[in-house]
């Protein structure tokens, strides 16, 4: 296998576009992410795209193939990946192994979605072999619920308090004020949060991401490639896929085992550790972390699950602002999901052009100083999660 | 004559001790299962020996949470909109399960609190019947 570089960078702005396709809205990142990497569309040899549910791909989830037809066809292979909110994770990862093997040399990864108003929902088929239908239909928990549960778990076992989850949402949109492509780019108070609307206590509307329409895209190539093109290029030490554990405690339909310890997120903390094995680092030398914050409660969750720190002590890391941009721990400096909404399937390659940005300390006044090594992660229905390590 | 229905059908069964859920456990590696399933799909499992199984009646909160706004069909809850608990429980027999927390102040519900199953009512469908599930009372 050889090395991989993350040569182009490119994104249209998170938001709501009426007036705009999913379709044009790739060609926009695309063509950034090519303009970027000083590479023309016809040097493309493959795409790695992310499956939409929402928008585009023929209603079959085709949307590499709206990207070449709007960009051209050249008659290049097209991948599809589906993977709920991990696939343009999982995008990535297909692209980088497409190159890593040296199959082929230069390849784009897109992921675009226009997302339908409100909070998502199920599938729309009243389907009694659904575990997410009976979930809604016998008991009625959407997604916010779900989070609301593991966030009140949380506040009995650690003592986090209302005001912690609130901190990190304030975190967030402070960094937000400086990403030209997030939606919202306003700051807010600890107070202002909380008393936005209680979606699911103990969680507020500003707590929980909303949906959001956006697209990016990235051009990769062999590292040694890149290197004829620029002195330092971004690689990639590692690029991961998991799905979830049997033994995982959340239960994906309406019930299943007690598990014997605290086994949550496992497709997640999989991902994330067999890329710190892949590229031979370990916690202590991540600069920053762009991590799948649908909530603010992941924030808390998710760096214990992964040994970035102990367990219990997320809440003091938020308290001393060791998440923000000039922390020991930064996380989500782009603002995260919270201040750009999901675009469910361009998120991990939102996570991908964030990280190579503050890698080439090109972040400007949300620039984590000095960022040399980079995690992202991504969590989709199913049991997906990715994980990706960027170096400069 | 108002007639009650179960949200879906299959899923309980109703006793003179309350609902029992159907579900199924697995002999072999005592994996636990709602609804009812004839394969383990534990990758561990070397023996899988499945029966059948009627969980309940009590068991654990282990996290709740409370549904401040109302949430779209397939849901289904009352008129006019009243905010409700549900959590998942882990019950006495092994079960880990979602299910509505039957309590009138849904601040009420507490992780770790001790329930007991009982049926109850979502709401009403288009042709007036109550549509009733199980759900967890607080004991």
């Amino acid at each position: 296998m050889r090395e991989v570089a993350v040569l182009g960078l490119g994104m249209h702005p998170w938001g709501k576009f009426p007036e705009k396709s999913v379709t044009k809205m790739c060609r926009e990142a695309v063509e950034v992410a090519l303009a970027d990497a000083g590479v023309g569309w016809r040097e493309i040899d493959a795409v790695a795209a992310a499956s939409s549910r929402f928008s585009g791909g023929k209603g079959w989830g085709l949307n590499g193939n709206d990207v070449v037809e709007e960009m051209g066809s050249s008659g290049i292979p097209v991948y599809n990946l589906s993977a709920g909110c991990a696939a343009g994770g999982n995008a990535f990862n297909i692209g980088h192994t497409l190159v890593a093997s040296g199959l082929h040399d230069t390849v784009l990864v897109v992921g675009g979605e226009k997302m339908p108003k409100g909070f998502i929902q199920t599938s729309g088929v009243e389907d009694v072999h659904d575990p997410e239908f009976l979930r809604q239909r016998c008991v009625g928990m959407p997604g916010p619920a779900f989070w609301a549960m593991l966030a009140r778990r949380r506040m009995a076992e650690y003592g986090t308090t209302p005001e912690h989850f609130a901190q990190i949402a304030v975190k967030a949109h402070k960094n937000s004020v400086h990403n030209v492509n997030a939606r919202f780019r306003k700051e807010f108070t600890i107070e202002e949060v909380l008393n936005s609307p209680l979606v699911s206590y103990p969680l507020h509307l500003l707590e929980i991401c909303p949906v959001s329409d956006g697209a990016a895209a990235v051009v990769i190539c062999s590292a040694e490639a890149a290197r004829k093109r620029t002195t330092n290029p971004i690689t990639v030490a590692a690029s991961t896929v998991a799905t979830a554990r049997f033994d995982d405690g959340i239960t994906r339909g309406l019930g299943g085992i007690v598990p014997s310890g605290p086994t949550h997120h496992s497709e997640a903390k999989q991902a994330v550790l067999k890329a710190f094995e892949v590229a031979g680092i370990g916690p202590q030398d991540l600069d920053l972390v762009e991590l799948q914050d649908n909530t603010v409660y992941y924030e808390l969750a998710f760096p214990e699950e992964w040994g970035l720190c102990e367990p219990g002590e997320a809440e003091r890391l938020v308290e001393k602002g060791e998440t923000t941009p000039t922390g020991k721990l930064p996380i989500n400096p782009s603002g995260g999901f919270q201040s750009f909404g999901e675009a469910t399937t361009a998120q991990g390659l939102f996570q991908i052009c964030e990280l190579g940005w503050q890698l080439r300390g090109e972040a400007g006044e949300r620039q984590v100083p000095n960022a040399k090594v980079g995690l992202a992660q991504t969590l989709g229905l199913g049991g997906n999660a990715t994980a990706a390590v960027l170096k400069r | 004559m108002t007639t009650r229905v179960h949200a879906v059908e299959g899923l309980m069964t109703e006793t003179a001790d309350g609902p029992r859920l159907l579900g199924s456990k697995c002999g072999g590696c005592s994996a636990t299962y709602f609804p009812r399933d004839s394969v383990c799909h534990n990758p561990d499992c070397d023996a899988p020996a499945m029966v059948d199984m009627n969980f309940g009646p009590t068991g654990k909160i282990w996290s709740c949470a409370i549904q401040n706004y109302q949430p779209p069909a397939p849901v289904i809850t009352e008129e006019p909109y009243q905010p409700y608990a549900m959590g998942m429980v882990d019950l006495d027999d092994g079960l880990r399960v979602l299910g509505r927390i039957d309590v009138d102040d849904p601040m009420s519900a507490q992780v770790g609190g001790d329930v007991e199953l009982v049926v109850g009512r979502l709401g009403g469908d288009a042709d007036g019947n109550d549509v009733v599930t199980w759900m967890f009372r607080p004991i």
